[in-house]
């Protein structure tokens, strides 16, 4: 158990370090900064500010000393803001977290049940139905459902805010959005192991045995089947969160994916590089957490 | 982990959201822009979203009023003493929003912190040919320039006064960010980063008080939503409305539109460089090729006017006896064989003007007809493009681009940073090959005898014209979409100039 905890945490450290790599190399041949941070002035001002910014010297000197400044928590400051890039980033977090973590539960709450009944009521109308949903679900993109939810809900019915972030109200899109992208994986993931599972043997015991088969599905079919469904939870935690930077952008949240976008625009480097570690910290701490759930729930792994 | 960890950390972060604001009464002002600009000190960054807000709470020395002529502001006069020496009349007893009175040694102060380098002010570039101000007497000061300086008054529009005493108190940075002070008709509220900047109207400004007691600027990325925000009443301002939103906007019941020209000109950058446009011919058969009364009714829903040059109609030097290209297919296919191809000739050209796709595609096919077979090329706008199209000149047989002038009304604002081979005109540095340009651009820049420069200007664009190093189009409307409940119009320059706004119906 300890060796698979040591293992998983050189794992964590070596993603973050090949990120960071990735992040900064891609940056770095996307063009010239100094160009964009100031556009009119001749170009003796533009080499003192490359150099002042080290933009001057080779690649790997540059990545050395980002890597080494990382390590310190120190991402630079933002060329746009002027001031530090991780505090900016880490201020917006808690937004997308929120965003994310009421998108994910909503997903839940509507893939369990519906994946249960529609495996156990197979071919029925509702498993139609509920084919269909996934269908949509996973063909429509999170910007074009957003601004089909605002035209319902917002112009047409006038029931919620359009955009921003005021109220209770303003956090409903945009969790029902991201909700939409989420939830169809989800729903064919719970419907399938369900199905792969109702009919094995031990559920067939336990039916035999006269078990109601209301408590056959909830303690003994669902625990099994939730081993695939939290292995893809934890994947499609991530999804959200990237797909968090549109829905910020559509409903105009003041979070963490907008501020990247932005920045991306800007070739803002050490806003994208704290954005994009923030995001890739979350995500393998979420895998983590999913790999211990996994262990928790199937003893079976903890042998090997 | 405890079992209600989790929801008791989501719970505290949903009761940290800020109350509503949405109860806002019709004294309320809303405006929709892209992003925030990030500071709003107006002297540290260039971002047109930044100015839009900051001439709202600023005051410069001059004015520019809805005709765009020049009218006082904090300068109640001004004058060329001589060909680097100008005075200005500071206004009596105008007060900044903290109570404090203007002085001439705040307008001092105000330049001397553009023109100090270590404050590293984006906005130096602009007035970088300012030596000096001095401060003559309690009402007088006078601006010296290293060299005669055409533009100075241009420039001066927009370059606000700010407090001495008040920011050497409370540092640049919290200026900028919490305590900012101006002497303009809305004072600073609050200011929620990517949400919304919130003015309220300064009682003691000395025009007088504006007409909507609140003014807030909203941070809405995404063009469709802030369309959704002025449908249902959020949002009463939208700037930026594309030809295919006008049909709907112009018979919407609340909202309605407001357009004018604005500088901002459309040309196609030949690549004098290589075949075909190399050869006068081939560029001018270009130039024929283009139906450019079409495109502007058909494409961008008559919002947009030919010009002969890149020069625009509103900018001072523009010379109208220039008359532009007319179509001429037939005129175009003769010059084309005269330049050496009877059998037409293959080219590409380039362009990251997303917006613009349309035309730039109908563009490309007008060209394809007369025998200029082009295979339109679209790249993704930013840094890749600036970078490799644009500085390094990447782009052979031609790019689409639009230039703005960053709302200087002067032919050197266009002709300077597009035609000049000196570095960061990149058109003059890599695509343009044109003889004798330079000089003359040079020329009409540093002299302040208004008549001569235009001269100059007017021999440029002839032989702009004749030798036609772009495909020279037309100039684009700023478009605002306004709430039916505000009066507003929108201005050749693109401000935002809010205190001319009013509520409708009174």
């Amino acid at each position: 158990m300890l060796t698979l905890l040591i293992r998983r945490v050189v794992r964590l450290v070596v993603v973050l370090v090949g990120v960071t790599l990735v992040t900064f190399t891609i940056l770095h041949v996307s063009g010239d900064p100094v160009s964009l941070i100031m556009p009119e002035a001749p170009e003796a001002d533009r080499a003192a500010l490359r150099v002042a910014m080290g933009f001057d010297d080779p690649l790997p000197v540059q990545f050395t000393r980002f890597l080494a400044n990382t390590a310190r928590g120190n991402f630079g400051n933002s060329f746009f803001h002027r001031a530090p890039a991780l505090p900016l980033v880490l201020e917006r977090m808690p937004t997308t977290l929120l965003l994310s973590v009421f998108a994910m539960a909503l997903s839940l709450a509507l893939a369990v049940p519906l994946g249960i009944i529609t495996a156990i009521r197979r071919a029925s109308l509702l498993d139609w139905g509920a084919t269909l949903i996934v269908f949509l679900g996973t063909s429509m993109p999170v910007f074009w459902t957003g601004i089909m939810l605002i035209l319902l809900f917002a112009v047409q019915l006038r029931v919620l805010p359009v955009s921003g972030w005021e109220s209770w109200a303003s956090l409903v899109l945009p969790t029902v959005t991201l909700a939409t992208f989420s939830t169809p994986l989800l729903l064919r993931i719970v419907r399938s192991s369900m199905l792969e599972v109702i009919n094995l043997d031990y559920v067939r015991t336990a039916r035999a045995k006269g078990v109601s088969e209301w408590f056959v599905i909830c303690r003994h079919a669902l625990i099994n089947a939730a081993l695939p469904l939290v292995t893809v939870a934890g994947l499609q935690f991530g999804l959200l969160l990237t797909g968090a930077i549109i829905t910020e952008t559509v409903f105009a949240v003041p979070g963490m994916g907008r501020l990247i976008v932005g920045a991306i625009r800007q070739l803002d480097f050490p806003i994208v590089q704290a954005g994009v570690f923030v995001f890739a910290m979350i995500i393998v701490m979420v895998n983590f957490t999913v790999d211990l759930l996994y262990i928790y729930l199937n003893p079976q792994i903890r042998v090997r | 982990m405890k079992r209600w960890a989790l929801p008791a950390f989501v719970l505290t972060l949903v009761l940290s959201l800020p109350p509503s604001l949405h109860a806002q009464a019709k004294d309320t002002l809303t405006v929709a822009l892209v992003s925030h600009a990030p500071t709003l000190d107006p002297h540290m960054h260039f971002e047109r979203v930044g100015i839009l807000v900051n001439i709202n709470m600023f005051d410069s020395l001059l004015h520019r009023n809805t005709k765009l002529e020049f009218e006082p502001s904090i300068a109640t006069s001004w004058k060329a003493l001589n060909d680097t020496q100008w005075e200005f009349k500071i206004r009596k007893g105008v007060r900044f929003h903290n109570g404090e009175t203007l002085t001439p040694e705040d307008v001092k102060y105000s330049f001397d912190r553009v023109i100090d380098q270590t404050k590293k002010s984006p906005q130096y570039g602009n007035i970088r040919a300012i030596k000096e101000v001095r401060v003559v007497n309690a009402d007088t000061v006078h601006i010296i320039t290293d060299k005669p300086f055409p533009l100075l008054l241009e420039r001066l529009v927009f370059f606000p006064i700010v407090p001495k005493k008040h920011i050497e108190a409370v540092g640049d940075q919290a200026f900028g960010s919490t305590a900012p002070v101006g002497t303009g008709p809305w004072k600073f509220v609050e200011w929620k980063r990517d949400q919304y900047i919130k003015l309220e109207a300064f009682d003691q400004h000395w025009r007088g008080k504006p007409a909507f007691k609140y003014l807030v600027f909203r941070a809405i990325p995404e063009i469709a939503t802030q369309v959704a925000e002025i449908k249902t009443g959020g949002v009463d301002l939208m700037r930026n409305v594309s030809a295919d939103l006008l049909p709907e906007f112009k018979t919407h019941p609340q909202a309605y539109i407001s357009s004018t020209p604005i500088l901002r000109v459309h040309y196609l950058a030949l690549d004098m460089r290589s075949a075909p446009f190399d050869k006068r011919p081939a560029r001018q058969a270009a130039n024929y090729a283009i139906d450019k009364g079409t495109v502007i009714q058909k494409l961008m829903a008559g919002l947009g006017t030919q010009t002969a040059t890149v020069v625009q109609p509103l900018a001072f030097g523009f010379d109208p006896s220039v008359k532009p290209y007319p179509y001429d297919a037939k005129k175009a296919k003769e010059l084309l064989a005269q330049a050496g191809y009877p059998n037409g000739v293959d080219i590409t050209l380039h362009s990251a003007f997303v917006e613009f796709r349309p035309v730039f595609e109908a563009i490309c096919q007008m060209l394809t007809e007369v025998g200029i077979r082009t295979t339109p090329k679209m790249w993704d706008p930013g840094p890749a493009w600036n970078k490799f199209f644009q500085t390094e000149g990447k782009a052979t047989n031609g790019y689409y681009g639009s230039w703005g002038n960053y709302s200087v009304f002067d032919a050197d604002a266009v002709l300077h940073p597009l035609y000049h081979t000196e570095p960061g005109g990149w058109v003059g540095k890599w695509y343009a090959r044109v003889e004798g340009l330079d000089k003359l651009i040079d020329e009409a820049r540093s002299s302040v005898d208004q008549p001569k420069r235009k001269k100059v200007y007017s021999q440029i664009q002839t032989m702009l014209r004749e030798e036609a190093p772009s495909i020279f189009l037309f100039t684009q409307y700023d478009t605002l979409a306004i709430s039916k409940k505000v009066q507003y119009a929108a201005r050749g320059d693109e401000w935002l100039w809010l205190y001319d706004a009013k509520p409708a119906g009174r």
